[in-house]
């Protein structure tokens, strides 16, 4: 038998469509794990995603912050991506987050689930830098 | 296993003098398996040829079909099994959310489209959506998965002892991806064809025309030829062929494929285009005339 394990259509097109925008934006799997985001998102968290690789559920939830108003880390079940793959439903938030150089950033982020006549695939988030109208401007 | 094409034609059916040595019928094969299960992929209009040559007793069919586009089950209505009331069909394809594969099919097969409705049909034929997961049928395991072409589409593996057999023919994996650098578990339909003895896969375009047709859900010959050096298959022959390339067009594009894939370092002989009724007895694993990447 062929020995490649295949990423869902659903992820592999949500992928290719993601390595093409300049809006920033993740891709979680069913089961929660960041299995890419793109060169606009690796430009705010100042990693490339080649260079990070997968990220487990809840360990990528912590690298890059996400903290509330108080610069107090938000619960992980709260994160937009988090309720989008859990609950299957969009959700929205404003948060900050950190980069690898210490910088902060004031983002929005939308998050919608990756539903199909299986049941979910995943999830993707994009993120604004809170108060743009034009995404990340360019 | 026994491969036969019957139509290797994409979106439309093309007969005449310009395309009768690669063939006018839609998409086609049928594939006997070691314990003499019959299977037809896809019910393009070569499945017509096919019931034709199938002896008229009772007999079981599987008909695995990929999607729902005319040029994939517009010879449905012609397959003379259909119309026997000791054959038993089982149709299997793509779910989708909008309706049953039997409500999706019945929308061709019935009026004004067609003069029978699936109701009427005097054969045993029943519909399944096909599982996530492998099953079987007869010798065989057969695994299906969704890949990159325009709405609900899927590829299939054929493993029956030694021998796999891939096919996917309406597939662009190239699009928005790279196929020489992605990771072999981000690309399209790879899984289903890796090492496989033999790949039937979609090579519609020229790489001059892919350019025009960029997210129709068809690859170009280097599209084609990237996809089956990652998938290190045996043998593999390019299909879906357009139905406004002639005899002479095919032959030129063959030239240029079977250089391309000699510069990669595939044999020459492991290169086909696929021609209309040709033969295929896949038996043992032969060694890869490409390392799969």
């Amino acid at each position: 038998m062929s020995t490649v394990t295949q990423k869902p259509l659903e992820l592999i097109l949500a992928r290719n469509l993601m390595s093409a925008l300049s809006t920033p934006a993740f891709l979680v799997d069913e089961g929660g794990v960041l299995v890419f985001y793109n060169e606009a998102a690796g430009t705010l968290l100042g990693k490339r995603f080649e260079e990070l690789g997968t990220v487990g559920a809840e360990e990528w939830g912590s690298m890059f912050g996400p903290f509330d108003d108080a610069g107090q880390p938000i619960a992980y079940d709260e994160l937009p991506l988090v309720v989008a793959v859990r609950q299957g439903r969009p959700a929205h938030a404003n948060f900050e987050i950190g980069s690898i150089d210490g910088a902060r950033h004031q983002v929005e982020a939308s998050a919608f689930p990756i539903l199909t006549a299986h049941g979910s695939r995943g999830a993707i988030a994009v993120f604004w830098p809170a108060g743009s109208n034009s995404g990340t401007g360019h | 296993m026994k491969v036969k094409l019957w139509g290797t034609r994409g979106s439309v059916p093309s007969p005449g003098p310009e395309t009768i040595r690669y063939g006018g019928n839609t998409s086609c094969i049928g594939v006997t398996l070691a314990d003499g299960s019959m299977l037809a992929l896809d019910a393009g209009t070569g499945i017509r040829c096919l019931g034709l040559a199938l002896p008229d007793e009772p007999t079981r069919l599987h008909v695995l079909l990929t999607h729902l586009h005319l040029d994939h089950i517009q010879g449905l209505v012609f397959f003379a099994p259909a119309f026997r009331p000791q054959t038993e069909i089982v149709i299997w394809g793509p779910a989708s959310p909008e309706a049953s594969l039997r409500d999706r099919i019945a929308r061709y097969i019935s009026a004004p489209l067609s003069p029978v409705e699936v109701r009427e049909l005097p054969c045993d034929v029943s519909f399944r959506h096909c599982p996530e997961s492998e099953w079987e049928i007869g010798s065989a395991r057969i695994r299906a998965a969704s890949v990159a072409h325009r709405g609900p589409t899927l590829g299939y593996r054929i493993d029956d002892g030694e021998s796999s057999l891939a096919y996917i023919p309406d597939h662009e994996p190239a699009l928005g991806a790279d196929l020489d650098t992605l990771e072999a578990d981000w690309i399209s339909g790879l899984g289903l064809a890796r090492d496989a003895s033999l790949l039937i896969c979609d090579g519609q375009y020229s790489d001059d025309e892919y350019p025009a047709h960029v997210g129709w859900g068809h690859s170009s010959t280097s599209h084609a030829i990237s996809f089956a050096r990652r998938a290190g298959a045996r043998r593999t022959v390019l299909f879906h062929h357009d139905p406004l390339h002639s005899d002479e067009q095919l032959d030129r594009l063959g030239e240029v494929a079977r250089r391309r894939w000699i510069e990669l370092g595939g044999a020459a002989e492991t290169l086909d285009l696929a021609v209309e009724r040709a033969e295929y007895e896949l038996s043992e694993r032969a060694p890869s005339p490409l390392q799969a990447a």
